[in-house]
């Protein structure tokens, strides 16, 4: 494959979206749109927002998933029924069992409103040690730190600085591409 | 009592390194709980039959008010009221089955609790752990008033008041307060109060959840005792036993037929009639009641203003009032099922009542036939929502969501099992004795000493038992 550091690859900082730590789920998502709109005029496609402090540091990320997350009802006894799986029973088991519960809930009509004024701060992800990568190591030493962790993408440091995102995404590209040029080569050299 | 009180800080050092990843702290919940001037008053007990093995070993240890059977070993734990019942154990020779192995035990099995403080629990049955099979450990835990330690050896674990381990080996878990658990083996699990779950993995799984604050009238526990209707039911009824446990030779307030055994340490109050193969084992409290042919009493239950019919199982902290039972109705762990002189509960024949069910009624109420019943039932309506004839139980073959019930696997297997435990017990009982076979604990324990043993009466040692061994 050909020798690609991580900062070939990774998204610039300034190029992703980011909110400061007081902004809410709705400035949150607005900041991701964004980000998409600029999209359409650069090559990258944003999932996630960089949530940063006062001192412009990366402190967490909130991802599609915690997005969803957020909207999710949430109460003592769906957060009980949702602690299921350590009991044994498959996915479906519990949906069945929250969607039961759901029924007999008074309906919450205004959750997207509720949900868009929540703190960001408090569905983000917080990165955990595993989650950094230095701008210079090689694509292929990440791929191991990529797949241990189940990890959708990796913050990008200059010595303490945060200086950009290497996604799964564009690792996935680049080693596909590196593939596909490797076996093309050996079938020319066979034929 | 200084050594007493050493000895507490360190069980309670232990348990709670244990229980560190659940972030558990165990010295609030049971600092106060005993009085170390309450465990110096009373005596331990043991009983001689010809028909149990008797082997105790204890060091370092207090054992106030606490009864053992067969064979034991105590270290550095605190025994507080307790039974430690080994009438159950693996012997030498037996071949143990697990998941088509048949492992021989190679020598007879022992109870062995160490590092531990137990109040008011029932220590019963042998390990169901095939990786040790002849040891029955019970090692830095803390269990609160009338647990259940069911066949479940137990390592750096916390057990609420009321709840109950069968089968199970638990290893740093907590479990909540009327929790039941029988699920095979279970390790750094934070068990909810009032959750009833049963596991067979990849065969069945039953879990039911009592609805959040209503469990509370009936059992509260967070600091201090526990409270709630359960425990001023005992404790209205506390005074009867102390008569039993003070008076050294009781006579029997009631006939009792030759295949039947009634424990001197239950309490008989009048109007109560005992059949043939009716086991009532210590600690049991019987009321103006009948127990039919097979019929059972197991410690800690309460039989008032009730007729059981016969071959009925009334499990370890099960609780009966003013209702009327047909044969062979199985009544789990610690049910509280409580109909009134007015309203009558009447539960037919065959019917499964799950362990840690609540029945409290006002209005009478009839639970048909072979019924399997489970949760919170106060009506006819709660009947409805948690409860399912056994023949359509069986039916389920892949998942059910009932009112807080969720079952996932095979209900046949279900019942299947749950069948065959209960037969089981009843033989293990001496229900189907016929005079000649199908000996059980009704027959075996019919004639049984107890002897007494002391703490020391003061000094740094008081409360502490001196090293004692005993053997035949």
């Amino acid at each position: 494959m050909k020798c690609y550091l991580v900062k070939d690859l990774m998204v610039p900082i300034s190029e992703y979206a980011t909110v400061p730590e007081a902004a809410t789920l709705f400035e949150a998502v607005l900041a991701l749109e964004e980000a998409q709109e600029q999209y359409q005029q650069s090559r990258y496609s944003h999932r996630a927002v960089l949530i940063l402090d006062k001192n412009k540091r990366v402190i967490g990320k909130l991802s599609q998933m915690d997005f969803l997350c957020a909207l999710e009802p949430r109460d003592a006894d769906l957060d009980q029924i949702r602690k299921f799986n350590q009991f044994g029973f498959t996915r479906k088991a519990v949906a069945l069992q929250q969607e039961e519960y759901l029924k007999k809930s008074p309906p919450k009509l205004d959750v997207y409103s509720k949900a868009a004024k929540l703190k960001v701060t408090d569905f983000m992800q917080r990165p955990s040690e595993g989650e950094y990568v230095d701008e210079n190591t090689s694509v292929d030493m990440t791929l191991h730190q990529l797949t241990a962790g189940s990890n959708l993408s990796l913050l990008v440091t200059r010595g303490k600085e945060i200086v950009g995102v290497l996604r799964l995404v564009d690792v996935f590209a680049a080693v596909f591409h590196a593939m596909k040029e490797s076996e093309t080569q050996l079938l020319d050299g066979t034929t | 009592m200084k050594e007493l009180v050493k000895l507490f800080d360190r069980i309670i050092q232990r348990v709670n390194i244990n229980l560190r990843e659940l972030e558990f702290d165990v010295n609030p919940i049971v600092n106060k709980l005993i009085p170390t001037a309450q465990m110096t008053k009373f005596y331990a007990f043991y009983g001689i039959t010809p028909h149990h093995p008797l082997n105790f070993v204890f060091k370092h240890s207090n054992l106030s008010g606490s009864y053992f059977l067969g064979r034991c070993r105590v270290t550095n734990s605190l025994l507080y009221k307790s039974d430690i019942r080994g009438d159950e154990l693996k012997k030498n020779g037996d071949l143990f089955q697990y998941q088509g192995f048949n492992i021989p035990v190679s020598q007879d099995e022992e109870i062995h609790i160490d590092d531990s403080f137990l109040i008011k629990t029932l220590v019963h049955n042998f390990s169901h752990d095939p990786e040790t099979l002849e040891r029955f450990f019970i090692r830095d835990t803390v269990s609160t008033h009338y647990a259940n330690i069911h066949g479940s050896p137990s390592a750096g674990c916390f057990m609420g008041p009321f709840s109950t381990v069968d089968l199970t080996t638990m290893r740093d878990c907590v479990i909540g307060a009327y929790a039941y658990v029988q699920a095979g083996e279970i390790s750094h699990l934070n068990v909810d109060p009032g959750t009833v779950w049963v596991r067979q993995p990849g065969v069945f799984n039953f879990m039911y959840r009592y609805p959040r604050g209503q469990l509370n009238d009936y059992i509260y526990f967070s600091d201090g005792p526990p409270r709630g209707v359960f425990m001023d039911f005992v404790e209205d009824r506390k005074e009867a036993f102390q008569r039993v446990f003070e008076v050294v030779n009781i006579e029997n307030q009631v006939a009792v037929p030759g295949s039947a055994s009634l424990d001197r340490f239950a309490v008989i109050k009048p109007k109560t009639s005992i059949g043939e193969n009716v086991l009532v084992a210590q600690r049991a409290y019987l009321q103006n009641s009948t127990l039919g042919k097979g019929a059972n009493a197991q410690e800690n239950c309460y039989i008032i203003n009730s007729h059981l019919r016969g071959n009925n199982v009334t499990a370890h902290g099960a609780k009966i009032i003013d209702a009327d039972m047909g044969n062979d109705v199985f009544v789990g762990f610690n049910s509280f099922l409580r109909g009134r002189p007015d309203a009558r509960l009447t539960i037919g024949k065959e019917s499964i009542v799950m362990p840690h069910t609540i029945i409290d009624i006002r209005k009478p109420m009839m639970v048909p036939p072979g019924t399997l019943v489970w949760g919170l039932v106060r009506n006819a309506e709660e009947l409805k929502t948690n409860s399912m004839g056994l023949k359509d139980f069986s039916k389920i073959d892949n998942r059910i969501c009932k009112g807080n019930l969720l079952f996932e696997g095979s209900g046949s297997s279900f019942v299947t099992a749950f069948k065959e435990r209960i037969h089981h017990i009843l033989e293990a009982n001496g229900a189907f004795y016929n005079g000649n076979i199908n000996r059980g604990h009704a027959q075996r324990n019919q004639n049984i000493s107890f002897n007494t043993i002391q703490p020391y009466p003061e000094g740094e040692k008081e409360g502490m038992y001196p090293t004692i061994i005993i053997e035949p």
